[in-house]
């Protein structure tokens, strides 16, 4: 291969691990600037995701079986921590958070393993995408660049929906202000429910489209977790663009670093985050002014 | 406040006794045991200091922990220092570790500065995993214990051996309560209640959180070096993120901002740990839910309402005699 | 003492503080008054170090405060007092009492003596609580003491620091009839050695306690005197629509 072309390859790399940790962290940042919620166990959301999808694709024999369960599965299990458990801990101080969501780490952790196993295991990739696209010289994998391509959809999606409806104008409201917002009448705690809800679903997804290219494994949910934290804060919780621009910054310099220099890489990512923690904490693009 | 009470002193002398007795009387597997609580309690109780007392909650603990146990080996193998010496730099460097993150993080709070000392224990644990010569992922094998064989003490028998490691938690408790009653440790305590009247009052904040996270760093690295010296082995899984995060389930489960709640933690997770382990492969769900459980309650832990209970009925006797 | 010597503060292009310029003998208890907007927090603030000013010094004993952070210059002898109580609330009393006051003695440093036990500090927190009047509440939380009994451990504090310079901000806000009257004996106990500079809103404690008194309005100073000018100047009657408001 050409050395641009090589290049190129990385650069898709590198944009579709942007992509996944788009589709985690932006179910987080909004979680965080909303609800003011550290929620640690997302990602073990994702793993359960994961998880979720390959039992179904093995049960239905279709990846798309899975892809469109995984988040609907997820969602479920949000739904029970929420009333459960997150409703009451919201008002709680960011570290009973951070202990309480560890908590669910541990217990979702062998969740998984009871009832999947601790063995690696694989999903299959559809078969519409199972092929290799040739294009610019370059032979790549297409369920890769569907990857990339649902990301930008979502990516899209959601910024339509922030910006060109009530119910995103709301959410936008309450990540500002959410106090004021509920004395304009906005009933908060049912945004929160739906945004809470959303973000799991989200996860779900990430981990149904992670399974085919990264093995499923009860370790995937704390591995991405770090990377995922570090894009929120990084970006500015609470704020789409921040997601975008924080998934953008890590995907590339953890991909590319991994090639040109590997351990400058992953310093550098956590440098970065520490610069901004310091000098901007409320991110590169914050939600708020 | 911190103040030293009888039922810290009690419970600390509990601890030490059975810890002890199970040691002698017990086999092999039994010192095993005690000498994971041990380096547990010590490191327990050095978060404790910054995270109870001075109401920052580090997640790097861990890796200041590792940085201890790896400078050691640093200076033990590749060094072919001797283990006074090893300790010393051990110690050295992370008290320093924490000199730093305790003064670069002085002006962030809540969950700015947990993320913040997270990502500092992380590029520590990247660094490490990432340098070749310290062998990466396998980690390094061939550390030494001391040697006190002119004290007529042979530290390569698990019992001696365990016999150090258990002196050397009331040490460390001696140490942080030491420094916890003292003025410093008072400024310390006076900035986790209000940073702003601390400072009209003339305190100097960064100065004081970065001695106090320099000094819990410190007693963090003891336990670092002596669960080097255990296993006679370090590999990077001694310094994930995961690691910071249990050391905090074990300072609350025992209590925070107690000093020696912590240690009881210790015991209560090493030893929960090995019992549940012995028929279940799945004892990380009795964990999680536990710590759900104590946090939803108050987050006391099970020293800590000890402690509060004690204090009640003792007021409310007080009060019967007037 | 203390002197200001033509201090400005402006937040864009609103200016809140005009010029202003103070000079505090030593010993002197000065009283600035104005009435809401005039810019007497505002000022408050810049002397103590929470706004840095846009022109204009600060002077301690001839020292320049300016540049000083709040901590440098309570440590040159600068206390102060809050209008909303800014207590250390989950601690005691004593404790309370006990940070300012190892502060002022330096045994703040110290890493391994146990400072609840110096006797210095303990006649220190015991005097001053005298002063203050919370001799028999020493050992309560502050989170269970009253509004009156916070509101005299917030001047406690500034005085268990030993200062030089007291600056307090509207130290009888909130405080019902009964706690004030004792406020005015506090105040006139206080030795000569210490010089107060008081922000208020009541009227009868400046006239009781100040030797001058300075009056703001929209940022300047309007005008400065004894009580009695004060009480006689027209400009001043005016500013405060219509006479005085004197009640108890």
């Amino acid at each position: 291969m050409s050395d641009l072309s090589f290049w190129l390859v990385q650069a898709l790399h590198g944009l579709q691990y942007s992509m996944l940790l788009f589709l985690l962290s932006v179910g987080l940042t909004v979680i965080f600037g909303l609800l003011h919620f550290v929620n640690l166990a997302h990602g073990a959301l994702y793993a359960l995701g994961a998880y979720i999808s390959f039992s179904l694709t093995n049960w239905t024999g279709s990846f798309w079986a899975g892809f469109f369960g995984a988040p609907l599965g997820v969602a479920l299990v949000g739904i029970s921590l929420y009333l459960g458990l997150i409703r009451q801990m919201r008002k709680a101080g960011p570290m009973n958070q951070v202990l309480v969501t560890f908590g669910l780490i541990f217990i979702f952790l062998d969740l998984c393993r009871i009832l999947w196993g601790d063995i690696a295991l694989g999903v299959e990739q559809p078969e519409i995408f199972s092929k290799t696209v040739e294009f610019l010289g370059v032979t790549y994998p297409s369920y890769r660049l569907f990857v990339i391509a649902l990301g930008l959809a979502v990516m899209g999606g959601l910024h339509l929906v922030l910006s060109r409806t009530q119910i995103g104008a709301m959410i936008r409201a309450g990540v500002d202000n959410d106090q004021m917002a509920a004395c304009l009448g906005i009933n908060v705690e049912q945004l929160f429910f739906f945004v809470f809800c959303v973000g799991c679903a989200l996860a779900g997804i990430a981990g149904a489209v992670a399974a085919p290219i990264l093995s499923v494994s009860p370790e995937m949910g704390t591995s991405i977790l770090i990377p995922t934290l570090i894009v929120v804060v990084i970006g500015g919780l609470g704020s789409l663009p921040g997601a975008i621009l924080g998934s953008l910054l890590v995907g590339f310099i953890q991909t590319i670093g991994a090639v040109v220099a590997p351990q400058l890489a992953s310093i550098l990512v956590y440098a970065l985050l520490a610069g901004v923690l310091i000098l901007k904490p409320s991110g590169l693009l914050p939600a708020r002014s | 406040m911190f103040q030293q009470t009888p039922l810290k002193l009690a419970t600390l002398a509990l601890i030490i006794l059975g810890l002890l007795l199970y040691a002698i009387l017990g086999g092999y597997f039994a010192r095993e045991l005690v000498i994971e609580v041990a380096v547990l309690a010590i490191l327990a109780m050095s978060l404790d200091m910054v995270a109870g007392y001075g109401g920052m909650v580090s997640l790097c603990h861990g890796a200041i922990f590792g940085l201890g146990a790896y400078m050691y080996a640093i200076v033990n193998v590749l060094g072919e220092g001797s283990p006074i010496s090893g300790t010393l730099a051990a110690l050295a460097v992370s008290g320093l570790f924490g000199l730093l993150v305790g003064a670069i993080t002085s002006r962030t709070h809540g969950i700015y500065f947990i993320m913040t000392t997270l990502a500092f224990g992380q590029m520590a644990y990247v660094l490490i995993f990432d340098a070749s010569s310290l062998g990466g992922d396998d980690g390094m094998w061939g550390l030494g214990r001391g040697d006190l064989s002119g004290l007529g003490i042979n530290l390569e028998d698990s019992l001696q051996f365990a016999i150090l490691c258990l002196l050397c938690v009331p040490l460390s408790y001696a140490v942080l309560s030491g420094v916890l009653r003292s003025g410093f440790g008072r400024s310390l305590v006076g900035i986790r209640e209000n940073e702003g009247r601390m400072r009209a009052l003339g305190i100097t904040i960064w100065k004081i959180k970065a001695i106090g996270f320099a000094l819990s760093g410190t007693v963090a690295g003891l336990a670092g070096v002596l669960a080097a010296q255990h296993t006679m082995f370090v590999s990077p899984e001694l310094m994930t993120w995961t690691v910071s995060g249990e050391v905090l389930v074990v300072v609350i489960l025992g209590g925070l901002g107690t000093l020696i709640g912590p240690a009881v933690g210790a015991v209560l997770l090493i030893f929960l740990k090995h019992a549940l382990s012995s028929f279940t492969d799945y004892w990380h769900i009795v964990i999680g839910v536990l710590l759900i459980l104590v946090v939803m309650s108050g987050g006391r832990g099970v020293y800590g309402g000890l402690e509060l209970f004690w204090e009640r009925r003792r007021n409310s006797l007080n009060k019967q005699e007037v | 003492m203390l002197e200001v010597v033509r201090l400005c503060k402006a937040f864009g292009s609103l200016v809140v503080t005009d010029n202003v310029s103070l000079k505090l003998e030593p010993g002197e208890r000065r009283v600035i008054l104005g009435p809401n907007g005039a810019g007497k927090t505002t000022l408050f603030n810049l002397l103590v170090g929470e706004l840095k000013p846009s022109e204009g010094k600060i002077h301690l004993s001839g020292a320049d405060l300016t540049p000083l952070s709040i901590e440098a210059r309570a440590r040159m002898g600068l206390a102060r007092s809050y209008q909303k109580n800014n207590l250390f609330n989950g601690l005691t009393i004593r404790e309370n009492l006990e940070l300012a006051g190892a502060r002022a003695l330096g045994l703040s440093r110290h890493l391994l003596r146990d400072t609840h036990r110096d006797p210095r500090l303990r006649d220190l927190v015991e005097e001053v609580a005298e002063q203050v009047g919370l001799t028999s509440r020493l050992e309560e939380t502050v989170e269970h003491s009253s509004y009156g009994n916070r509101r005299q451990l917030e001047v406690g504090l500034a005085l268990a620091m030993r200062p030089k310079v007291l600056l307090m901000d509207e130290p009888t806000s909130g405080v019902g009839p009964g706690m004030i009257q004792a406020f005015h004996e506090l105040l006139h106990s206080l030795s000569r050695d210490l010089t107060i500079l008081i922000v208020e809103h009541d009227m009868d404690l400046a006239f009781d306690v100040a030797d001058r008194i300075t009056v703001l309005n929209y940022g300047k100073v309007v005008f400065e005197g004894t009580p009695e000018e004060t009480r006689a100047s027209e400009l001043v009657q005016e500013i405060y629509l219509g006479g005085w408001d004197t009640d108890a």
